[in-house]
């Protein structure tokens, strides 16, 4: 026999299920099942996947879901009266799978999309009821089961006997007839118990009485008992309860028997049921035989009821087009040749438009016509709310694209193939992907709901799972440990996954002290600590919960939420259950338009620039352009100064050198301290460089060595290999290596002729243990009809270790352009770009380094001033003193600890001010807050003109003060009446007695409320210590031989732990110093001399040798390193040339001390 | 472990009831069909280890429980007990831990030993 389980949550039941859908399909098909049923709590979030697993273990998928139902007594907000499973009917043309999708929309639509919300995710019985009946044909498509979880089920308790039967009886009457199952559950818990075979048996007898069909499952939690442990602390996460807590409730769940039990336990289990309720053989036969007729309804036809691998695009007519979208999609490739090819003609005209012939024929082939006019309507719509638009990826090989304005990178120039974007032999719909300003996505997302009605879009969503920190969070609140403990420890955890815990005791130096303590605790102490490693590996990788993807947006036609339940993202837009694996078995289109920071920060600085220099000539001689004799400038500034980004040439060389000179923080994609060593190597001359330059720069490359080879050959240290002279002009490019995927596939193409369609799918199989043997044989076979052995031999070399590393050349010239953009603007209107880098924030780096980069470029920093700082930064012109005449950058209100978004509005909309009472009564700036500001110096020059002669240490006394003493009354009962005449009193009258505060003090206060060190540099107050200990500065670096042994001295910027070739792990920790960044490397042995202070510290004094990476560019290989602000630590005897103890001012504390609140300073974070 | 302080012999049938329990020397044959269910344990107490595929029995303990008649006498007599038994999944042995009718005086409650 075999048995049909009805009931199983998979691992996307968040903190609860524990087992993932292929585990379950693999062990349910094994035991001989033919069907099983993913019923996830609260949605169908494993739906998709159980599909596939279903498939792939050659059974019928069942979906349904877990839910809770309201109280119809009770407040129907809030109150929930335990929880149903209900099931979709399957081979009815998605009749069953539609009204589940809208089951569960509905028990998401009163909640609000964030954490913490008052409402559950539930629905009413009355929409639960209506829900089950088809709308066209009337006929029942889902089915309910009341099962232990329900209302019915956990009135089983006691000795109440007229009660479950009410409860029973109200379900029997609210739902239409057939449309529910009793569903029948023991997990063998103690007479009596809830789950026990006795109240099986009460369900059973409940559901003979009333003449409903019973069925028994074994409602599952975990594959196999093993789980059941998982299954314990996954509860305490979801309940936010220690496991002690939990058992003393008693809330755990009462045995570990909720597994996939194979038939012949469940047959086992049957019969003891059958027995405790007196009933026979027949009894048994009919129940299993009604558990199996309710599974064969439920069995769903993947491709006929879920659309499994159909896309679906928007209806034509909603984009606008009444006629045939091919023969549209052709005018308006047309139409864009003129603009983007003007005057092409001859041979590069044959070339181009055979190109658009090749393309339009594989588009109309696949009747993809739409798909494009889509993504073009969105493209358009977001150009024309003047928001910066880039495509990415892949669909920068598209010459289509480029036509119809989606991309604006021309694939013929840089060569890209369009098989690797789409090709006749995939039948999925290819990704494009568009980037627009960070700052307006949620306005882009808003415009397509807009647009496409919102019957036709949803967000998609994201699974997050458990990484190793929040997972030993959690088994350490399991095991009830003690928070701050937990804490200290998670800290220390350093991007590994949290099944690979104990095996990172043994290796990482910094997981030492904390490896000593499980070790000895397991004879001494507490065990808790080896328990907490073995749960934290239980709990890896396992889905928390979901949330609003960063960038996908799915589009579709008006059955889109019939195909998947959505729910409120936090956003407050509707967001789908599905994640982007989901999307193509699902046949759904997802765009991605992503939020880009830099390209807010380009239109930031595009803005100031034309604020402050409001004409052609203006910005011309600001930004050094070329002018041509006689010439007013170059085209791409308008005459009112605006510039044009896109339309800047890829050739201006100042921005080259400014590239090569490897001071590129803040440049896109090439301030990484990884970057810069490449770039300083590299030396990138033209356009090309930089996608070569980005593309190399990725695990794949980096690990698979293919970095060294290319520099030699590009520098001519070595010559240049071809395996064949046919590979040569495939190569050519990177002087021999190969390095994208483009190459992958012009080399298959060029030595076995099998078409680059072919080529790609090949090129996809690469590093794939299943495919890649018969790719092999394919190659080897047609290869060597051309070409002799050992070419074949090597070439497949090659391509086996490359092949899955390489990177797209098209997303390399995609993201190229940015680059380029980037770095041309911190050339040549580098007070702008800065301006606009500290306004979104959009780089890898804590935003104080990027305030470092402006005063190692000589760009003023303007301090905060009450009357003159906004909402943002802007650069000025300064009107007196030493920089007169230079343009500086004057400091945001906002991003000050503690001042309120409202208070900030109040503030820029009263300006100016002239006193503090002014203040006070106009923008109701509350009293820390005028501290705050005072402390940071916003109220200096207010105070010097009111010809004071205290300081500011006074003054910020003076509100300390102020703040104890309650006058709100008073303050409310004098507006308006005194605040011009006592405002000026109050700073002038103000008694000097403090001493001014030091600049320390002041650096303190900058970095504790707005996380940046403004006055000065935070290394600048220990420089006296470390000149003393012969510290080299950053920039003094460069001038020193290879090899010389130094200390340096810094500020966290970054650290990193990228994959390495032959798997040890190396941490590069970059430093500032003011004078630059260091970027040190600690190999294995230096981890282990510096243990917990490669993580854990903010200051750090690192001994190293240099290691010269190019003509400009240098790094250290870490020796050892010491924690900066416990100078006590120090080794001074070593560390003085002269010998002796440490010097007197050893005991300084800079500016960071004291300091806890904010991580934003350093580059601690994840 | 260590809660129980007798350990028995089970004979179980194919299916892993019991059949024959042998306890203090005497063999007994299971009459009734037996009860079966699991019992909770802190496992976060008793246990310092609980690595991904410890297997079954780190949650929950199974217990039976057995109706005996002892050698000789007659079903319809009085001489029936009835024992709640524990089976340690790991090790697959038998334990007593309740005895519910008159039985010899020397038995005591497992809970309460040592």
């Amino acid at each position: 026999m075999s048995f049909t389980h009805l009931h199983v949550s998979t691992a996307f039941s968040a903190h609860y299920g524990v087992s993932w859908p292929d585990e379950l399909a693999q062990t349910a098909a094994a035991d001989g099942a033919t069907a099983l049923a993913c019923t996830d709590r609260d949605g169908l979030y494993g739906t998709v996947k159980h599909l596939k697993a279903c498939m792939e273990a050659g059974i019928d998928p069942i979906v349904g879901v877990d839910l809770a139902v309201f109280d119809d007594d009770g407040d129907h907000r809030t109150q929930v009266a335990g929880r149903v499973v209900v099931l979709a009917h399957g081979n009815n043309n998605g009749a069953g799978y539609r009204a589940l999708c809208r089951l569960v929309s509905d028990a998401h639509a009163r909640t609000s999309g964030k954490a913490g919300g008052a409402v559950p995710a539930a629905v009413t019985r009355g929409e639960l009821a209506s829900r089950t009946l088809d709308p066209q044909t009337l006929k029942p498509v889902l089915t309910v089961m009341i099962g232990p979880d329900s209302d019915v089920g956990q009135a089983m308790g006691g000795r109440k006997y007229l009660r479950p039967r009410t409860l029973f009886k109200q379900w029997i009457d609210a739902m239409p007839p057939g449309t529910i199952v009793a569903e029948a559950v023991s997990h063998l818990s103690p007479p009596g118990e809830p789950l026990s075979t006795a109240h099986a048996v009460r369900m059973l007898k409940l559901a003979l009485e009333y003449n409903v069909p019973a069925v028994l499952s074994n409602a599952v939690r975990y594959c196999a008992q093993d789980g059941a442990a998982t299954a314990d602390v996954l509860d305490s996460a979801r309940t936010l309860k220690s496991l002690p807590e939990l058992s003393t409730a008693p809330m755990l769940q009462p045995t570990g028997q909720g597994w996939l039990k194979n038939a012949q336990h469940m047959l086992q289990l049957g019969k003891e049921i059958m027995n405790a309720a007196g009933q026979g053989k027949a009894d048994l036969s009919k129940l299993l035989a009604n558990t199996e007729a309710l599974a064969d309804k439920c069995r769903m036809d993947p491709v006929l009821d879920m659309g499994w691998k159909k896309p679906v695009v928007p209806e034509s007519s909603i984009i606008g087009i009444n006629g045939d979208p091919m023969v549209e999609l052709a005018q308006r490739c047309e139409a864009g040749i003129t603009k983007r090819f003007p005057g092409i003609n001859g041979e590069a005209e044959k070339r181009m438009r055979s190109r658009l012939m090749h393309e339009l024929g594989i588009i109309g082939r696949l009747g993809f016509a739409s798909y494009f006019l889509t993504v073009a309507e969105v493209s358009r719509m977001i150009l024309d709310m003047g928001v910066r638009v880039a495509a990415r990826g892949s669909g920068a090989s598209s010459l289509v694209n480029y036509l119809i304005d989606i991309s604006q990178v021309d694939p013929i120039r840089h060569d890209l193939i369009f098989e690797r974007f789409l090709s006749g032999r995939r039948s999925t719909l290819p990704d494009i992907d568009i980037d627009v300003e960070s700052a307006e996505r949620h306005n882009v997302y808003r415009k397509i709901f807009d647009r496409f009605g919102a019957e036709r879009v949803t967000l998609m969503s994201m699974q997050n799972g458990y990484r190793a920190r929040g997972a030993v969070r959690d088994a350490g609140m399991a095991l009830g440990m003690d928070e701050g403990e937990i804490s200290d420890i998670a800290k220390q955890l350093w991007r590994f996954s949290a099944r690979k815990f104990r095996e990172a005791l043994v290796e990482k130096p910094e997981l030492r002290d904390f490896a000593g303590r499980v070790e000895r605790g397991a004879s001494e102490e507490n065990q808790q600590l080896d328990l907490l490693v073995d749960l934290t590996e239980r709990l890896d990788r396992l889905p928390r919960h979901i949330s609003m993807h960063p960038c996908g947006v799915i589009l579709g036609d008006a059955t889109l939420l019939d195909r998947t339940p959505v729910q409120p993202s936090g956003l407050g837009l509707p967001m789908s259950q599905f994640d982007k694996h989901d999307m193509d078995p699902m046949g759904m289109l997802k765009l991605d338009v992503l939020g880009v920071r830099m390209q807010s920060a380009m239109a930031f600085a595009v803005r100031e620039v034309i604020r402050l220099h409001p004409s052609k000539a203006e910005v011309v001689a600001a930004g050094k352009h070329p002018v041509e004799p006689g010439g007013t400038g170059p085209d791409f500034i308008a005459a009112d100064g605006r510039i044009d980004l896109n339309a800047v040439p890829f050739d201006d060389e100042p921005t080259y050198e400014l590239i090569r000179s490897t001071h590129t923080l803040g440049c896109f994609q090439i301030e990484s301290p990884g970057q810069r060593e490449l770039i300083g190597k590299m030396a990138p001359r033209e356009f090309n460089d930089l996608i070569i330059d980005i593309s190399l720069f990725r695990p794949g490359p980096m690990k698979s060595d293919m970095v060294r080879p290319f520099l030699e050959h590009r520098h001519g240290f070595a010559p240049e290999i071809y395996p064949h002279p046919d590979l040569k002009p495939v190569l050519q490019e990177t002087h021999g290596v190969t390095v994208f995927h483009e190459q992958i596939l012009k080399t298959f193409d060029v030595m076995t002729d099998c078409g680059l369609a072919r080529a790609d799918e090949f090129r996809r199989a690469l590093g794939d243990e299943i495919h890649e043997p018969g790719v092999e044989v394919y190659f080897r076979r047609e290869a060597i009809k051309k070409y002799p052995p050992e070419v074949v031999d090597k070439v497949w070399g090659t391509l086996k270790a490359f092949g899955s590393f390489g990177f797209c050349k098209a997303h390399g010239a995609a993201f190229a352009v940015p680059t380029y953009q980037s770095a041309w603007l911190k050339t040549h209107h580098p007070e702008a770009f800065l301006a606009g880098l500290w306004e979104h924030d959009p780089g890898m780096y804590p935003k104080r380094l990027l305030v470092a980069e402006a005063r190692r470029l000589g760009i003023p920093i303007l301090p905060l001033d009450i009357n003159r700082s906004q909402a943002e930064y802007r650069v000025e012109r300064i009107q007196d003193g030493p920089d007169q005449g230079k343009l500086g950058i004057r400091l945001s209100l906002t991003g000050i600890y503690g001042l309120s978004g409202a208070e900030l509005k109040r503030i820029v909309a009263g300006q100016p001010f002239d006193s503090l009472a002014d203040l006070r009564a106009r923008a109701r700036v509350s009293k820390p807050n005028i501290k705050r500001l005072a402390q940071l110096g916003a109220f200096d020059v207010l105070h010097k003109d009111s010809g004071g002669k205290a300081n500011r240490a006074d003054l910020v006394q003076h509100l300390q003060a102020l703040q104890g003493s309650s006058t709100k009354k008073a303050a409310d009962v004098i507006e308006g009446q005194l605040s011009f005449a006592l405002g000026d009193v109050e700073l002038r009258n103000l008694a000097p007695e403090l001493p001014a505060p030091t600049m320390v003090d002041n650096v303190r206060a900058e970095l504790d409320l707005m996380a940046v060190d403004v006055s000065e540099h935070l290394m600048d107050s220990h420089r006296p210590l470390l000149d003393k200990l012969g510290v080299t500065t950053a920039d003094k670096l460069l001038g020193l031989r290879n090899g010389t042994e130094v200390l340096v001295a810094g500020v966290r910027i970054a650290t990193q732990t990228p994959p390495m070739r032959g798997g040890r792990r190396v941490v590069f920790i970059s430093i500032d110093d003011g004078t630059g960044c260091v970027d040190s490397v600690f190999f294995h042995e230096a981890q282990e001399q510096s243990g917990p202070l490669l993580f854990g510290t903010r200051l750090l004094l690192i001994r190293g040798t240099t290691r010269r990476t190019g003509p400009k560019g240098i790094s250290l290989s870490a020796s050892k390193a010491w924690d900066l602000s416990q100078p006590e630590t120090f080794p001074f005897a070593e560390l003085l040339p002269a010998g002796g103890g440490p010097p007197d001012d050893y005991t300084h504390h800079g500016p960071l001390h004291g300091i806890s609140r904010n991580l934003a300073i350093t580059g601690l974070g994840s | 472990m260590g809660l129980f302080s007798e350990s028995v012999e089970v004979i179980c049938t194919d299916t892993g009831q019991p059949q024959q329990v042998q306890w203090k020397g005497m063999q007994y044959t299971v009459t009734n069909e037996p009860v079966r269910w699991y019992e909770r344990r802190q496992w976060w107490l008793e246990e310092s280890r609980a690595p991904l595929g410890s297997g079954a029995g780190l949650v929950d303990h199974e217990i039976w429980r057995v109706q005996l008649q002892a050698p000789g006498e007659k079903e319809t007599s009085n001489g029936t007990i009835t024992l709640d038994l524990v089976r340690h999944v790991g090790s697959g042995r038998w334990r007593l831990l309740r005895i519910h009718d008159a039985a010899p005086a020397r038995a005591v409650e497992p809970d309460e030993a040592a």
